[in-house]
């Protein structure tokens, strides 16, 4: 099985609602976004276009971020699933710089004291940030939990225009795998040959 | 990829984007790293105990300090040694461990015995790794196309010989060592290596201007945009044409204040010129620019 995603660009409208919802599943602490919508403008009024480009950790098959990682904390489930164990990572960021997409996130110093609202942690806060930990980096894991229990991720779950569908990128005849097949999907800066697990219909 | 796509600092708009998180305590672990090893190495040639332990004790302090500084979680820092397979930063943990206890041995053991012969040996191998293993680590990374290039070792490579040779001339000229072979040696050396390093740096940058859009646009940055100051000033003005016009023009014999001079000046544009090469570093976007 090789988990995977694709995000038909067409369908997006950019209402972020996936990085809502990651941050809700997640519970993710302030400035840490595993996944959002980054928007891309092109001309000048009144003609113009804006496109919007969801993006997220790729789950590189040849993933430069494991490759870099000095002490293993990084490492490939056999589903394709690029996972980081905060328990051995050292925070020397070297992933974070070997990742072409830019998609891992440092969980600064302080980060899990404040929360988004000052002072004190609101009870959801309190619940969720014993998962992460402080000076290590961390990253999108597909909603490990949701995926393990058949569930989809939250992002996709939660896409109001179904703009992003996954699915097993092994099994030829899955929805993922077709919708590459005939709409000619492709993989972001495939050049860098990192063999990522998310591919873009245009 | 176009090259009109914007510079962004704002996450939720496509373009190039700096990298932000290897910056001063990188650089400095870069900078002591090579000038230590640099040091090291020359002490090996010029048979200078004392060079040699000051080389040591740059990379350890100076390096290993800066990087502890650095990690998120420095209380784990033993975990970097075990993925040496694959990693380039465990691959220089390696070496700095390798070159700190055969380097300590070397010094310890008896001038010419065949302990001494085999660490020193072992330790100036390591110490080769650690100049240029920054080097490789920035090859590496395939996500800033500035760094990912084969002449990045070399350049390492080069300013660390030329820190090294730098240092040795400042602690010959002290007083605090004294040197198997002459100083007018080390001098010409010195000059070899200043201009070595232009050329090394001019052709670095000449290589860039055909690469990737994305370090076209650290090259704009480091020439043309914010950081240009610094870089004309610090790496090129101060860290090599003044340091050559004052080795050739004064010379080493001037005394110890020109060579205090000297080595000063090298430092501080050995330091800025990978600093601003951190700092430049862009990645692409991750798609192609839109376009009506």
């Amino acid at each position: 099985m090789h988990l995977g995603m694709v995000i038909d660009l067409k369908r997006c409208v950019g209402c972020q609602a996936c990085t809502i919802a990651c941050k809700s599943e997640n519970g993710t602490p302030p400035e840490v976004l595993f996944t959002k919508v980054v928007e891309q403008v092109a001309g000048e009024y009144p003609i113009i276009k804006k496109k919007f480009i969801p993006v997220l950790c790729n789950h590189c098959q040849d993933a430069p971020c494991e490759k870099a990682c000095p002490t293993g904390a990084t490492s490939r489930r056999e589903d394709g699933i690029v996972m980081v164990d905060h328990d051995k990572c050292i925070g020397c960021r070297a992933c974070y710089v070997a990742c072409p997409y830019k998609n891992r996130i440092f969980i600064k110093k302080g980060a899990l004291k404040t929360g988004y609202f000052g002072r004190k942690l609101t009870p959801f806060e309190q619940v969720k940030y014993p998962k992460w930990q402080e000076g290590v980096v961390s990253k999108c894991t597909f909603c490990v939990e949701r995926v393990d229990q058949g569930l989809e991720p939250s992002c996709v779950q939660t896409c109001p225009a179904d703009a992003r569908i996954f699915g097993d990128l092994s099994d030829p005849e899955s929805k993922v795998s077709r919708l590459i097949r005939q709409r000619g999907g492709y993989q972001p800066l495939s050049e860098n040959n990192t063999e990522p697990s998310v591919y873009y219909l245009e | 990829m176009a090259k009109t796509m914007p510079l962004v600092g704002n996450e939720f708009v496509a373009g190039f984007r700096l990298q932000t998180e290897w910056a001063g305590l990188i650089a400095a672990a870069f900078f002591f790293g090579k000038i230590g090893a640099g040091l090291f190495l020359m002490s090996l040639y010029t048979g200078s105990k004392v060079g040699a332990l000051t080389g040591l004790l740059i990379v350890l302090i100076g390096k290993g300090g800066a990087h502890l500084l650095y990690l998120g979680r420095p209380e784990r820092f033993w975990r970097g040694l075990t993925r040496p397979r694959t990693s380039w930063v465990a691959r220089g943990f390696w070496a700095m461990m390798i070159m700190a206890v055969a380097g300590v041995i070397y010094l310890a053991a008896p001038a010419g015995t065949a302990v001494w012969w085999v660490f020193q040996v072992i330790a100036g191998l390591s110490a080769f790794f650690v100049a240029v293993y920054d080097g490789f680590l920035m090859n590496s990374s395939p996500a800033i196309p500035l760094w990912n290039t084969a002449l990045m070792p070399v350049l390492c490579l080069f300013y660390s010989l030329l820190g090294g040779t730098s240092l040795s001339l400042f602690l010959l000229h002290v007083g605090a060592v004294g040197l198997a072979i002459g100083p007018d040696f080390l001098a010409n050396l010195e000059l070899t290596l200043i201009l070595t390093n232009l050329i090394v740096v001019i052709i670095y940058l000449l290589s860039m201007t055909s690469a990737t859009a994305a370090a076209r646009e650290s090259l704009r940055l480091l020439l043309r945009g914010p950081y240009a100051l610094a870089f004309y000033s610090l790496v090129i003005g101060i860290g090599l044409v003044f340091t050559f016009l004052l080795s050739y023009l004064a010379g080493v014999e001037s005394g110890a204040g020109v060579v205090s001079l000297i080595t000063a000046a090298d430092l501080v544009g050995h330091f800025f010129i990978f600093f601003l090469l951190l700092r430049v570093g862009v990645y692409s976007p991750v798609l192609g620019k839109l376009s009506i």
